[in-house]
């Protein structure tokens, strides 16, 4: 059994970043790496992101604390000589270096990627931008919200009869910075086998391009351009609007009973669903017209699907989530309830998962709940979260570490 | 040509839908011998859904499919068959991984949980993912990304606050675990190159997913604030927004954080007196009058005016688009790739680069059982009659 010994053990990241770079820190911290920040002095830019939060003494980012947890601070002022040196000493025992085009220009970057590959050949540089490197699009300016529209999923979200929406959250530099924190250890497990380090980049729009999944298939293969359809969409490059979100009493739930391919899964739902309906007297005769997860499920014609759906709307919207949810899961119905956040942090699925874990950050005054324990390894647990650092909290430490290392050479 | 980070690493791979085979789609294009087993009865539900080669259904004719399985091996096997691990047990015994995504309890009861594979190989590492995970009271409860999205709060974070919430694309939550999964996958990796302990690694979809909305959820226990999906608003900007541009569903994206970048949208579109009065009016008429002056602009001319000038623009991209865009393009994203029965397509590749070990989109997905013969021959040494023989039995197809 395990020993609580951590996966990463013994390797030491160094981060320079805002959010994406963050999201790629924590996740090397949560398996167990040492992440340093390098921030200017007073913190980096992005402790300031909206929402801010109120903790001891004032107010802090909600992402900031969240995505730095169990990290270290330096501070350090990068356009000096002596913040140089600092930056060289701890890349010199470092494994990963990590930072993003929102903390520092691509100039920047290339400065400081050959002092580390300087000081130390077999270290990783992973560096995430727009659009990658090494093409004449690399410096193009960019935001969440454009790559998110560059990337092809924009278009697709949101009520045919308004504009595209994006999803409400930083979603390309967030998945960006997770795919970062696998790009980074790829390249780091080549380094551990050959002692050769090298630059890695990631692109935001690439990330956000991979969020589709099958919509650049769809327009080879059938010159179809999927549309946008807010709570009723055609599903998986069906020729049919089908609805995906279904009113209830007290809230939506998340349902596709019949086409569009889905397997067995969808079939024994499907079955499980009118087993239910016949419970409560409703059995209208075109819930069984036509095998509507057999053959033909792709080519429903649009009337056919829109009857019978109108039946099943009218047997969810007389249900209360709870109703729903409980017998979902009980008769593996496929359907979800789509939750709020509150909801989330009442989900007892987490809670049965040890899900959620307790933040004690007495510094900042908080003592949360925040859902760290995101993978469950056998042997090398992810360890319960420790707070986000103060700025420049651990310069001392670093510095010593620094001038015992220069003392011994 | 340089080898590959993953050459020589060898995966038994029982994934299946969307976010398992994209997991293991980056160890077999980064140089690993990636064997997907599928069960001759039950294959791979993604090859039954669109699109299909000519619009018609077939086992072999998804592209669903077809873009996670690039550089992967197939075989089919009876996995229902009494006799199965006769095929799977040294297939196990090979395997540095073994991979799967089914609903919790499938692999136990084909003798394929990790204590077996453990007693089979003993520094093995099983990677387990699954919507809800393995244990809890929701663990067998079935479902697919879009489910995954609604329960870990994208879709309450997209769409109109006056409109039910909307349905991102994709079965989001399939696009967000593989990259924890990698991750976690990686870490076990690398343990076990330092310690020869190989282990059991599991995580669920849904939990990954929520790590996207976890700033909001430290800021409703905080503050009792709970976010809310508010369209394309976005709190702090000047201005934020999607707008009507000419020709047919065209949209371009404007965003403007600073006060420069607004003095500079308002001298692109030569509007600075009704821009600013629409501002003062507030977001709503600051909306309007942008969709009025975007509207007959095209989409593409004025996002590169736009950007030319500082302001982040961009034109929403439809799928179409993306094939044609010379960012991609320039980036070398897509892979042509031929296969037998589907032609050749472009598949999508990587969203990293490696400087010095090159990822490469080998071969097209694999069509049902397309490599049972050679993985049996070449792999796991069996001869031509011994294959026969599983043949015969109903084994391997």
């Amino acid at each position: 059994m395990s020993d609580g010994k951590a996966a990463l053990a013994g390797m030491r990241v160094i981060e320079i970043s805002s959010l994406s770079g963050a999201v790629c820190g924590r996740a090397l911290a949560d398996l167990g790496a040492e992440v340093i920040k390098l921030e200017p002095e007073g913190g980096e830019p992005a402790r300031r992101d909206l929402p801010l939060v109120p903790v001891e003494g004032g107010e802090e980012s909600a992402a900031w604390i969240v995505y730095n947890l169990g990290k270290a601070s330096v501070t350090a002022d990068l356009s000096t000589d002596a913040g140089l040196a600092t930056f060289r000493s701890l890349a010199r025992s470092a494994d990963i270096v990590v930072t993003d085009f929102n903390r520092m220009d691509i100039d920047k970057m290339d400065q400081l990627a050959a002092l580390a590959f300087a000081e130390n050949p077999a270290v990783v540089w992973t560096e995430i931008l727009p659009f990658g490197r090494g093409h004449r699009f690399e410096r193009l300016p960019a935001t969440d919200t454009t790559l998110q529209a560059l990337g092809g999923h924009l278009y697709q979200n949101g009520d045919v009869d308004r504009p595209p929406v994006r999803i409400g959250l930083p979603v390309g530099l967030l998945q960006a910075g997770a795919e970062a924190s696998n790009a980074a250890l790829m390249a780091y497990y080549h380094a551990l086998r050959t002692s050769e380090g090298q630059r890695v980049d990631i692109s935001v729009q690439e990330c956000v391009t991979w969020t589709l999944l099958n919509t650049t298939m769809a327009w080879q293969i059938l010159e179809l351009n999927e549309l946008r359809g807010g709570a009723i969409r055609k599903e998986r490059a069906n020729q049919f609007f089908t609805r995906l979100v279904w009113p209830c009493q007290d809230g939506y739930v998340v349902f596709g009973p019949v086409g569009g391919g889905g397997g067995s899964a969808r079939v024994k739902s499907y079955d499980a669903l009118l087993r239910w309906m016949a419970e409560d007297g409703i059995t209208d005769d075109i819930l069984t017209s036509r095998d509507w997860n057999g053959d033909g499920q792709f080519f429903i014609p649009q009337e056919d699907y829109d009857a019978v759906t109108e039946v099943i709307k009218g047997f969810i919207e007389a249900k209360t989530l709870a109703e729903l949810t409980t017998r979902a899961v009980e008769e593996r119905i496929l359907m979800a309830p789509i939750n709020s956040l509150g909801d989330i942090l009442e989900n007892p699925q987490h809670a049965a998962r040890d899900y959620f874990r307790l933040l004690q950050d007495p510094a900042r005054g908080l003592s949360v709940k925040l859902p760290t324990n995101w993978v469950h390894m056998s042997e090398t647990p992810v360890a319960p979260p420790r707070p986000a650092p103060t700025p420049g909290g651990q310069t001392a430490k670093y510095l010593n570490e620094k001038t015992e290392t220069e003392s011994a050479t | 040509m340089r080898k590959g980070i993953f050459d020589g690493l060898k995966v038994c791979d029982f994934m299946w839908a969307a976010a398992g085979p994209i997991t293991t789609k980056q160890l077999s294009d980064n140089g690993a011998t990636v064997v997907k087993v599928e069960s001759v009865k039950h294959p791979d539900s993604i090859r039954l859904g669109g699109p299909f080669i000519d619009n018609k259904p077939g086992i072999n004719r998804s592209g669903f499919f077809a873009d996670f399985h690039s550089s992967k091996l197939g075989m089919a096997v009876d996995m229902s068959h009494a006799d199965r691990l006769e095929i799977i047990r040294p297939l196990v015994e090979w395997a540095d991984v073994v991979a799967e995504s089914f609903r919790p309890g499938i692999m136990q009861k084909w003798g394929l949980g990790y204590e077996d594979l453990r007693k089979m190989n003993p520094n093995i590492i099983m990677l387990s993912s699954s919507l809800h995970g393995a244990d809890g009271p929701w663990a067998k409860h079935p479902g697919y990304g879009a489910q995954g999205a609604a329960l870990a709060g994208i879709q309450h974070m997209t769409g109109w606050p006056d409109r039910p919430p909307a349905t991102p694309k994709g079965a989001y939550s399939d696009s967000v675990s593989p990259r924890y999964a990698l991750a976690a996958l990686m870490a076990a990796l690398i343990h076990r190159e330092k310690t020869g302990q190989g282990q059991h690694v599991e995580l669920a979809q849904i939990e990954a997913t929520v790590q996207l909305v976890a700033p909001q959820l430290l800021e409703l226990q905080l503050t009792g604030h709970e976010t809310q999906r508010s369209g394309n608003r976005k709190s702090g900007a000047i201005q934020h927004g999607v707008y009507p541009c000419s020709g047919e569903e065209r949209w371009i994206v404007i965003e403007c954080e600073t006060e420069a970048q607004w003095q500079a949208l308002c001298a692109v579109l030569d509007a600075g007196d009704r821009l600013v009065q629409a501002r003062h009016a507030g977001q709503d008429a600051l909306d309007k009058a942008l969709s009025d002056i975007t509207a007959p602009h095209d989409a593409f001319a004025l996002s590169r005016k736009l950007q030319d000038a500082g302001v982040p623009a961009a034109v929403a991209y439809k799928g179409s688009d993306l094939l044609d865009d010379p960012i991609l393009e320039a980036r070398e994203h897509f892979w042509p790739l031929h296969h037998e029965e589907m032609g050749t397509l472009k598949y999508n590749g990587p969203a990293y680069r490696f400087e010095k070990t090159p990822t490469t989109l080998r071969s097209a997905s694999p069509r049902l059982g397309e490599h049972s013969e050679q993985v049996m021959r070449d792999i796991l040494g069996f001869s031509t009659g011994e294959i026969e023989a599983f043949r015969a039995r109903g084994l391997l197809s």
